[in-house]
């Protein structure tokens, strides 16, 4: 009896256990009639006064503090590559003297080219060990003037089995992660000697040719992933063991450069009203933003967009586009205020050169940090992704040109009104 | 005291029977009427299983059937009783295509104890649930952004609801007339949430939540009345003030709540056979625009006075809610069985009830399966 019960009572109650597993119903929404009384309201406004107190500050990233630097071959843009090798002192002069070089072997690592230009013509030029951070496109235009040292057609370079011409002892691979070209030239001891009273101090110049517009970017000595171009010495060695002399070819693996940078025609202009931003040295643009409080406060943005017409088309070769960032700043320090430097509080978008359309830069991001904490400074700071590292730069109109200033626009949604059955 | 104690072992292992098939079905969530979505919500019944499965027609005449107190004066000794249902709804919206959307929700809507405190005086106290607000709609359009037609989709929820707490006192007058009378505590609250989801992604999506509370309060009033020894009238009435939704401190709406006059017949001719009807009529268009006052009735039908009753009824009437400009009305019938155990200290009741509601182009059709748990310690 006692067990009927139980079974009886174990099956009505696993019955209900059953049924009554975890489910969550959706109903689709007959609307007005079976559905809530309140419904979400999205507005979109166009907020032309809220961007105020803009300007536009250079010099943040000089050429030769880059990550890359750039030779250009374009219309309205010449950009030639810079670069002073470290010395080579023999580390035993009474023993193990350097008699004279055997050969070099310069390393390059190009980040980017532009493969739609073929015929892509590398033109290396030796220069002054004199160069520095101050010098000029003029300042070299006559090192420049002669003929180069070697010559290196990339895309042929590329077309040899393995990379590698056997001839001239030049070769080129990519690194199959970072998927950039590491290009090694040779220059034998005709073309660039061992002189002892420079250390062995190199300057390389760099330019491009091709059939097209062309630009090379390269690794400085500032890019953290490869430390810029190296150089290898191959040096004849006198070493004298007593009445035994033996002459021997020594390898000096890759030193790194000294200095790298690039020159370009014509320089960047001088800032004026308009902001500007990229360029080298850097310019940076900073905006104030001004957000009603009915919007900052009480609803929930859901897009925002920075609207900025420019004043002049960008400038730069046509192939240098170059991507443009909105950060916010930690604090508000004017020209010297510190970035957030957060990949979700900062927004992009890229700039074509020559191009005079409307930029629209998707600032949602930001706009939803200083709703979520009003105590931020409501800073907007445009600058270059690859600051310092090309010549290219945009300029746009300023909250002072009514007309054309940057304005925000932004879709938001106000407050669902809970609680109202 | 053996055969006691033998008793509880059986009792126990049937507890731990209980227990175990009981305790999974807790954390649920689903929804209930859409005819709830527009007003204040779905009203809950204040019926046991018992009163439940005979329709509601034997509601004010059961003890713990929280719709009258005066019949709480018949209970012999302290006794505590819970309740759980799960229902199955199919929903068709008239142009929907013919299409028919099916759910299923869980609710434990009474639980309460009641007994004897000074002589005939018998004090019992519980909640029911007042008013669900749990629901989930879905909807899918678009609207025009920056110059573009933009699909989206929106999805508001609410979950949680208004529970009625309810003091109650019974005193047996006479062998023939009893009275009660309890006062109702409404309180509760709904975690809301209002989401739309753009299709295009550059639209962040639209999320945005709160909680709202309520509160209220009610007095209720009962009698029942032995006609005959075999026929027993009871009368009840109920008057709520209003309900209040707060944000916070601030008060977002205010409602009035219905009041509630009802009746009933039971007839016993003879110890193993009851019959009873029941009438409620509640004022629900105080509530206000797109309420309607409702009237509802049932009858039922309870077999055997042993250990397994047979219980069946039916019931019909109208809902508070719903678009147009009549009530949406509801019929059903319902049937069900009960077990005891431990000599009748422990009460086991399930029945099954169906349910139709039509109005306003929606119709719905409900089947609940339900189970009761009375203890008498």
């Amino acid at each position: 009896m006692r067990g009927f019960r139980v079974a009886w009572l174990a099956a009505t109650l696993g019955a209900g256990g059953a049924v009554a597993c975890v489910e969550r119903a959706m109903a689709p929404g007959s609307c007005p009639s079976f559905c809530p009384s309140g419904s979400i309201t999205v507005v979109d406004t166009v907020l032309r006064t809220s961007i105020t107190r803009d300007s536009a500050f250079r010099g943040y990233v000089l050429a030769n503090q880059a990550g890359a630097m750039v030779a250009t071959a374009a219309p309205g843009l010449d950009s030639r590559a810079i670069l002073l090798t470290s010395t080579l002192t023999s580390p035993d002069t009474t023993t193990y003297r350097f008699l004279t070089s055997d050969s070099v072997k310069l390393t390059l690592i190009i980040i980017r080219r532009d493969t739609s230009a073929h015929n892509l013509m590398l033109k290396l030029y030796q220069l002054p060990d004199t160069i520095d951070s101050t010098t000029t496109f003029a300042d070299v235009a006559g090192a420049f003037g002669g003929a180069p040292l070697r010559t290196v057609n990339i895309d042929a370079l590329l077309a040899k089995p393995g990379g590698i011409d056997s001839t001239t002892g030049d070769s080129i691979a990519t690194d199959t992660t970072t998927h950039r070209l590491i290009l090694k030239v040779k220059f034998d001891s005709l073309q660039v000697p061992y002189v002892a009273a420079d250390s062995g101090k190199l300057g390389f110049g760099i330019r491009v040719s091709a059939t097209a517009p062309a630009s090379v970017t390269f690794a400085t000595r500032e890019d953290p992933t490869s430390g810029g171009a190296t150089v290898t010495w191959f040096m004849k060695v006198d070493s004298i063991k007593g009445k035994d002399t033996t002459l021997v070819r020594e390898r000096y693996p890759g030193r790194g450069t000294r200095f790298d940078s690039y020159v370009f025609d014509p320089p960047a202009a001088p800032l004026d009203s308009t902001l500007a931003v990229g360029g080298a040295p850097s310019a940076r643009s900073i905006l104030h933003v001004t957000l009603p409080r009915a919007i900052r406060d009480s609803s929930q943005i859901i897009r925002g967009t920075l609207l900025l017409v420019p004043a002049v088309p960008a400038r730069g070769a046509s192939v240098d586009s170059f991507v443009l960032e909105a950060h916010t700043v930690l604090a508000d320090f004017g020209a010297k205020s510190p970035l957030v430097l957060d990949a979700t509080r900062t927004d992009t978008t890229m700039i074509r050169v020559g191009a005079t359309d409307t930029v629209r830069i998707e600032v949602t991001n930001l706009l939803q940090f200083w709703s979520a904490d009003t105590t931020r400074p409501a800073v907007i700071l445009l600058r270059s992704q690859e600051e310092g590292a090309h010549p290219s730069d945009v300029r746009f109109y300023p909250s002072k040109a009514a007309a054309y200033r940057p304005s925000l626009r932004v879709t938001y949604a106000p407050r669902f009104p809970f609680g109202v059955p | 005291m053996k055969t006691r104690l033998e008793r509880w072992k059986v009792g126990k292992a049937e507890g731990a029977v209980l227990l175990l098939c009981i305790l999974p079905s807790f954390p649920l969530s689903a929804q209930d009427s859409q005819f709830g979505i527009r007003g204040l919500g779905t009203p809950g019944r204040f019926e046991t299983v018992r009163a439940r499965t005979t329709g509601g027609a034997l509601g004010p005449f059961d003890a713990l059937s929280p719709i009258e107190e005066a019949s709480l004066a018949d209970l012999p000794q302290l006794t505590a009783t819970a309740m759980g249902g799960t229902s199955y709804r199919t929903a068709d919206v008239a142009g929907g295509g013919g299409a028919t959307t099916s759910f299923r929700s869980t609710r434990f809507p009474v639980m309460g104890l009641a007994g004897p405190v000074l002589g005939r005086l018998v004090l019992g106290g519980g909640f029911t649930t007042y008013l669900d607000r749990t629901w989930d709609v879905r909807i899918r359009d678009s609207m025009s952004l920056r110059g573009r037609m933009q699909p989206y989709t929106d999805e508001l929820t609410s979950d949680g609801g208004v529970t009625d707490l309810r003091l109650a006192a019974a005193l047996r007058v006479s062998g023939r007339f009893a009275i009660g009378a309890a006062v109702h505590v409404l309180s509760g609250s709904t975690r809301e949430t209002a989401t739309r989801t753009f299709d295009d992604t550059t639209y962040h999506q639209v999320r945005q939540n709160d909680d709202v509370r309520y509160d209220g309060i009610g007095v209720s009033g009962s009698a029942l009345l032995d006609v005959l020894p075999t026929l027993r009238l009871a009368a009840f009435a109920r008057s709520d003030n209003r309900l209040r939704a707060r944000l916070g401190d601030v008060v977002t709406a205010q409602t009035d709540l219905p009041t509630t006059l009802g009746g009933g017949l039971r007839w016993a001719p003879s110890p193993s056979v009851r019959l009873a009807g029941t009438v409620t009529r509640r004022s629900w268009a105080d509530a206000g625009a797109g309420a309607f006052n409702t009237v509802s009735w049932s009858a039922g039908l309870e077999l055997g006075a042993g250990f397994a009753p047979l219980r069946v009824g039916a019931r019909g009437g109208q809902l508070p809610f719903g678009a147009g400009t009549t009530a949406p009305t509801e019929l059903g019938f319902a049937f069900g069985t009960g077990r005891a155990f431990s000599q009748g200290r422990a009460l086991l009741d399930v029945g099954l009830e169906h349910l139709r509601r039509n109005g306003g182009g929606l119709s719905e059709r409900v089947w609940t399966f339900l189970v009761g748990f009375t203890v008498r310690p």
